[in-house]
């Protein structure tokens, strides 16, 4: 893995956090897609959007570019009003069906 | 001064229009669209530099704006005044033709209407290609609003492809602008999407190939606007469905958008490529002119006919456009005014007339002369403003289009050789008898003839002799509407009559815009192997004796 | 008879019809005297002003339903002001002086560098000279005599329609002023579709007849198609000599005589002749005039014979430079023009209605004219322009006092022995003396200009074919004219009213229906009782007796070239851009009949107008059953059937023209529009339109609803995605190792 990443020009510790993001990316993937529970998948949503805030501010540092943590302040601010309003979304739901599962809105595809 | 008052000014007014009460609404945006007009006016009076063919105002220098080589850079020269005039002053005039014809969601359609000249006046007066686009596409999203809700019955319809049409084109437009400016920004190593830079790289670094390409580019979203032949269907259904407000709107300014950015952008930004492609939208103006006019001549619906209209005389600025010399550039210039003029005017008319009989049917009413003679008079001026009359104001432009068509040969002695010749503009000439055909029909039928005022069933005479029609109007004009009419009416006589006013200021522009067009053609005549200097040394022995 | 017609030809012979030999050979070659701007003559643009004042005055008393003859004062006014400038400017001047120019304000002006070519220049100014005012002192002249009787003729229509009529009036006379005054050719085409426009307006006066209204968009329309050449002459004219102005044209067309020109020089004068077609009803677009006689009498008399209709002439003497370096140009011009007056007088033989019978006698005339042009004597055409501007305004004006006298009656098989009715002896005589001009009674103003005309044809072998046309016209000419004055004015005293149907613009009238007529001060009661013809009173007397006496003066120059002297029209037109066609050839040799070309016109043509008079008299007066046996004879036998019939038909030219041209394009339109909306829009565009839906359509089933689905797609597009990265990746590093 390491020589594969190294020959990509990344240094060790861009290779940590980039192992990291992947890693949170991957978790918040397979949850997302085992989980019925809405509100377990809006937090794994979350996780794959902190994975990229983590590979932003990895590659922001590795260029040296402010733009990077630029990014991710903008995605934290996204992910908090984008929290506000799922998880009231989310209870708006509960109260429709008494559950909290995904499968009860399928018909909503129309 | 900064111009950005031109363009806050119509935002604040459609926040105003918007917010307030519902009943102050149309108050709120008239006056604000008069204030519009009044500032423009007074732009162009105290800052005459406009007049010379040079930008005003003259500075380089971005506004707030300034990221990513897109500056809040704002003025305009003769060309951008005259249709930032147009448009501010049309404006005051729609609007007050639309108090009586709008009565529901009234704060909505003024508010949009205010957004729309805001957005024009942004198109109008960027010289920054990022800034014109903006306001390009914006003026879509109002008039979208007011096809959509105030329109006909198949307003949906028409919204809906008015809006797709119109945006498709934009984005092929966007495309190449963006080509050009990664290309100067190659060369230069910045970005800078100003204009007049764009051009100066374009017509000069850019190759033919390329120039070809981005000069179709840039076209497709022009062509389908302004409309050009075969992409002009959206117009007649946008002009049928549209409320009067809209239609007028549409045809007065929304259409010089495609045109002025002709002008502008494509021709100057792609010299090469407007010379290759002269012949093409050559064929396509002559098209425009002969097809849609013979189609107009067997429209039943009056609205329709004036709508088809607009793309048969759209079709002559495009012929003057790709003339290449001064005669077709200023005969486009005045024509894009002109037209402007005369056909926002008719289509006034004909919104009159449907508020008061609920029906645009030709064969529905006929005579009309006796039971509203005032409408009449005016109805009679402006299809004659749009015959091209000589002594109104739609001659001037024919005229002066055709016969640039007529001179642009190759070996002409203007001194701006041109690809297109005599044939394009005898065979488009057939249009002056077409468009006399349609638009005399469009009288007889209507002004002229035994009198048959629609709906009234019973006898014709009594209801000549009541002073109230449809909806609380009166038989005939109110004041209002008659105080609408008579300012574009001064207009059309005016500039029939003095267009010298106009010629001198559009002259230098002209002349700005065509600067690399004798050398391209000539190189393009001499690869067609179309050298014939036999003509220009005879003539210019004639000169110098 | 043929004693005195020998001893006319015989004074005629001897003199020298306007110039000797060696006076015209230095004709051909005379130089066009250069025009020099006048600023001091800028009053002269109040010949243009006035009209365009009193438009707008007629305008405001429309718009304040003014219900006197105020807008007929104005026009009155506004018009006899400007002929008293106009004669002003000529008695300052004289008839030789040189041309002028009067720069009044820019108009289409705007350069490129200056000078030919590289500018363009149209401003409104004025070119006078003596050919502008010739043309300008009966414009105007007339223009006021006419407006005068109209104020009585229109009193019926007092109101809006009243001032909408004067309004027409004045704006006719602003255009026409532009049109003939014009320095360069595009004020000449504003003024020549200013024209148009005021004949449209004004045969369209009665707009409720859809008759009327179809005359007014026919002639507009086919007047269309000559300005369409006209304009295309315009371009090529600067596209040749870059400029449009008269006075460095005609210094233009001098050198290029010396120069070569190509094919499309050859083209102008064909493209300003399809022009002059138009405007002056000859072939292949005259069917619009005979038409065009809906239009109220007085706008008949003067925009559709006297005035108007001599524009496409003042075009041709106008640029006669041009026309005489194209000798083929010229022919044609002869030819149309002899064809045209032969066509003509075929169709006004065979009509009943006295003011179509006029109209086709106009377009004949209007024949006579070009013949002259094409065969070399702008002269000859100028002064039957003038006799003919007089004598035919006095036809359409008596014919005018007959249908306002007897409530529209205009069938000459309903009206006879007027000259007996009370009231109508000015008009009976003054149409006599109108008949008498047409018919080129030997003597009168017509006979004069007409013979120069034919005298110049029969001189030069290439036209004498022209000639003899011309003659056999001349007495077709005298039967047609002769037929209506023996039918109408002679014989016992018999009549029926017409169904006079004049719409006012007056609602009231309306509504109250016919009854209303019977209001009127003019005793149109044709419901019930006898009906009393109303004959005209002062203003349209006065001015029928006016313009009798013009007519008669009208003579005098051809009396004067008769006597070899220097006469006023040959020197007004001497003075012009026409002096190279200022004069009548002078030919003595016999050249038919042992006759020169002076005696055979003279000898035959006094025979043809006799000739025609006698059988007029003899079949419509003497024995009036006559005719119509001839008729039933001629259409009762199957081969000669076909003659009265076309001829009744107008010769199906109307016909022709709509199978040829209305009815494919109408066709077309129609295919056209079916083509653009179904093709263009509902295949191409909403065609192109249905592609988006159907590709979603094709890959709705993977839209199920089920977020895990949709997440199963983007994830699996991801690992498809990175898989390839992968593979690519690992098959570099791979290769490198």
């Amino acid at each position: 893995m390491t020589p594969l990443l190294a020959q990509a020009g990344l240094t060790q510790g861009v290779t940590v956090a980039l192992v990291l993001s992947a890693a949170l990316f991957t978790i918040g993937l397979i949850g997302f897609l085992v989980r019925r529970n809405m509100i377990l998948m809006f937090l794994c949503t979350e996780l794959m959007l902190q994975a990229a805030s983590i590979a932003f501010i990895a590659f922001g540092r590795m260029r040296e570019d402010t733009g990077g943590q630029t990014f991710v302040i903008f995605i934290l601010t996204v992910a908090a009003a984008e929290a506000a309003l799922a998880l009231g979304l989310v209870v708006l739901l509960y109260r429709r069906r008494e559950t909290l599962s995904a499968e009860a809105w399928q018909e909503l595809h129309e | 001064m900064n111009p950005l008052g031109l363009i806050v000014l119509p935002v604040i007014g459609a926040a105003a229009a918007a917010l307030g009460p519902a009943r102050w609404a149309k108050w709120t945006a008239f006056v604000a669209s008069l204030a519009v007009f009044a500032l423009s006016v007074v732009v162009a009076v105290q800052f005459p530099e406009w007049r010379t063919g040079n930008y005003w105002p003259n500075t380089n220098e971005g506004g707030a704006l300034k990221a990513f080589g897109v500056n809040m850079l704002l003025g305009g020269d003769s060309v951008n005044m005259l249709l930032l005039l147009l448009t501010t002053f049309m404006m005051p005039l729609t609007l007050a033709g639309s108090f009586t014809a709008v009565t529901e969601r009234e704060r909505e359609y003024y508010g949009w209407f205010m957004l729309l000249e805001a957005a024009l006046m942004l198109a109008f007066l960027s010289r920054d290609l990022i800034l014109f686009f903006v306001g390009y596409e914006f003026t879509l999203v109002p008039m979208y609003f007011l096809i959509s809700i105030w329109g006909g019955q198949q307003r949906r319809a028409a919204a809906i492809k008015f809006f797709i049409f119109t945006f498709m084109g934009s984005i092929f437009t966007l495309a190449a602008a963006i080509y050009v400016a990664a290309r100067a920004a190659d060369a230069s190593g910045a970005w800078d999407f100003s204009i007049a830079g764009l051009t100066k790289f374009g017509s000069e670094s850019l190759s033919n190939r390329e120039q070809f390409w981005v000069f179709l580019g840039l076209m497709a979203g022009f062509a389908i606007k302004t409309p050009v032949f075969p992409v002009h269907t959206w117009l007649p259904l946008a002009h049928d469905q549209a409320p009067t407000g809209g239609s007028v709107i549409l045809a007065a300014v929304l259409l010089k958008l495609g045109t002025y950015g002709v002008y502008r952008l494509a021709l100057p930004m792609a010299p090469a490529g407007a010379v290759e492609l002269a012949t093409f939208f050559g064929v396509l103006g002559v098209l425009a002119i002969l097809v849609t006019a013979m189609v107009c001549w067997v429209q039943t619906d009056a609205k329709k006919l004036i709508a088809y209209s607009s793309v048969s005389h759209m079709g002559f600025v495009v012929m003057g456009l790709f003339a290449f010399n001064p005669i077709g550039m200023q005969g486009s210039v005045m024509y894009m005014v002109c037209h402007g003029l005369s056909t926002g005017a008719l289509f006034l008319c004909i919104g009159m007339m449907y508020e008061r009989f609920h029906t645009k049917e030709m064969d529905a009413m006929s005579g009309l002369a006796r039971h509203m003679p005032i409408w009449s008079t005016f109805m009679v001026i402006f299809t004659l403003a749009s015959v091209g009359l000589p002594g109104l104001n739609g001659f001037v432009g024919e005229f002066l289009c055709l016969m640039g068509t007529f001179v642009a040969e190759h070996d002409q002695p203007a001194g701006y050789p041109g690809v297109m010749g005599p044939w394009f503009a005898v065979v488009a000439g057939v249009g002056l008898i077409l468009g006399a055909m349609y638009l005399l029909l469009l009288l007889g039928k209507i002004v002229w003839g035994p009198l048959k005022v629609p709906g009234a069933h019973d006898d014709p005479h009594e209801h000549a002799h009541g002073d109230k029609g449809h909806g609380g109007l009166p038989r005939d004009l109110s004041f209002r509407e008659i105080a609408i009419l008579v300012p574009i009416a001064a207009a059309c006589l005016g500039i029939g009559v003095y267009p010298k006013i106009m010629l001198d200021v559009t002259e230098p522009s002209a002349a700005n815009a065509l600067v690399a067009f004798p050398e391209k053609v000539n190189a393009w005549n001499a690869a067609h192997g179309k050298t014939a200097p036999a003509k220009v040394a005879l003539q210019a022995q004639e000169v110098s004796r | 008879m043929t004693f005195a017609a020998s001893m006319l030809a015989h004074s005629l012979t001897l003199a020298p019809g306007g110039g000797g030999d060696a006076a015209h050979a230095s004709l051909a070659d005379a130089p066009i005297v250069a025009a020099t701007a006048d600023p001091s003559l800028a009053w002269m643009g109040w010949v243009l002003a006035l009209p365009a004042i009193s438009a707008v005055l007629c305008a405001l008393c429309a718009a304040f339903r003014v219900k006197n003859k105020l807008p007929a004062i104005c026009t009155v006014l506004a018009l006899g002001s400007a002929f008293a400038l106009v004669l002003k400017l000529y008695l300052a001047r004289g008839p030789g002086a040189a041309p002028v120019t009067v720069h009044l304000w820019d108009w289409m002006n705007f350069g490129w560098g200056g000078g030919p070519w590289k500018s363009f220049q149209a401003d409104v100014s004025l070119y006078i000279d003596s050919l502008t005012l010739l043309w300008m002192l009966f414009v105007t002249g007339l223009g006021t005599l006419i407006a005068l009787y109209a104020s009585e003729y229109m009193e019926a229509e007092r109101g809006p329609g009243y001032a909408r009529f004067f309004f027409g009036v004045s704006v006719f006379l602003l255009a026409m002023s532009a049109l003939v005054m014009a320095d360069n050719l595009v004020l000449l085409y504003f003024g020549w579709e200013g024209v148009g426009l005021a004949s449209y307006l004004l045969i369209g006066f009665y707009y409720r007849k859809p008759s009327a209204v179809a005359a007014a968009k026919k002639a507009f329309i086919m007047n269309r198609v000559g300005d369409l050449g006209l304009a295309v002459g315009i371009w090529l004219i600067w596209v040749n000599y870059g400029t449009v102005e008269f006075g460095a044209l005609f210094q233009a067309f001098d050198d290029a005589a010396r120069g070569v020109g190509g094919w499309d020089r050859s083209l102008i004068p064909f493209c300003l002749m399809l022009g002059a077609f138009g405007k002056s009803a000859q072939l292949p677009l005259f069917t619009w005039l005979p038409d065009a006689m809906e239009g109220p009498t007085p706008v008949s008399a003067l925009i559709h014979a006297a005035t108007m209709v001599t524009a496409g002439v003042y075009l041709i003497a106008r640029m006669q430079p041009l026309f005489s370096l194209h000798p083929d140009a010229m022919a044609t011009v002869g030819w149309i023009g002899a064809l045209t007056a032969l066509l003509a007088a075929t169709i006004g033989m065979a009509q009943y209605d006295i003011k179509r019978v006029f109209a086709y006698s106009t377009i004949s005339q209007l024949g006579y004219m070009f013949m002259g042009l094409g065969v070399g004597t702008a002269f000859g055409a100028a002064y039957h322009v003038f006799t003919h501007a007089f004598f035919k305004a006095l036809l359409f004006l008596t014919a005018g006092a007959v249908m306002h006298g007897f409530a529209g009656q205009l069938d000459l098989r309903h009206l006879s022995g007027l000259r007996r009715v009370p009231g109508f002896r000015i008009v009976s005589w003054t149409m006599l003396i109108g008949c008498l001009w047409l018919s080129a009674f030997p003597y009168s103003a017509g006979f004069f200009s007409k013979d120069l005309i034919l005298v110049q044809a029969m001189s030069s072998p290439r036209f004498q074919m022209l000639g003899w046309i011309g003659l056999g016209t001349a007495a077709l000419t005298a039967y047609y004219t002769f037929r209506v004055w023996f039918r109408v004015c002679a014989g016992p005293v018999a009549y029926a009213p017409g169904d006079e149907d004049h719409g006012h613009d007056d609602p009231a009238h309306d509504a109250h229906g016919h009854a209303a007529h019977g209001d009127d001060a003019h005793g149109h009661d044709d419901h019930g009782g006898a009906f009393h013809p109303h004959a005209p009173r002062l203003a349209i007397n006065s001015v029928l007796l006016l313009i009798c006496a013009g007519a008669i003066l009208a003579g005098v120059p051809g009396i004067q070239a008769l006597r070899g002297e220097q006469n006023w029209v040959q020197e007004m037109v001497s003075n012009s851009s026409a002096v190279r066609a200022a004069g009548v050839d002078h030919v003595t040799e016999p050249v038919a009949f042992g006759m020169d070309p002076h005696k055979l016109v003279t000898v035959f043509g006094t025979g043809a107008c006799l000739g025609g008079i006698a059988i007029a008299l003899w079949i419509h007066l003497l024995d009036r059953r006559m005719a119509d046996r001839l008729r039933t004879a001629l259409l009762s036998n199957g081969l000669t059937r076909w003659l009265p019939t076309s001829m009744e038909n107008k010769w199906y030219v109307d016909e022709l023209y709509h199978a040829l041209f209305r009815l494919p394009a109408w066709v077309t339109s129609h295919l056209l529009h079916f083509f653009d909306r179904h093709f263009i829009d509902g295949l191409l565009v909403n065609g192109l339109g249905r592609v988006p839906v159907a590709m979603g359509r094709l890959f709705q089933p993977l839209y199920n609803g089920a977020l895990q689905g949709y997440a199963g797609t983007m994830a699996g597009g991801l690992v498809l995605v990175l898989a390839w990265v992968a593979w690519k990746w690992l098959g570099a590093t791979g290769g490198a190792a």
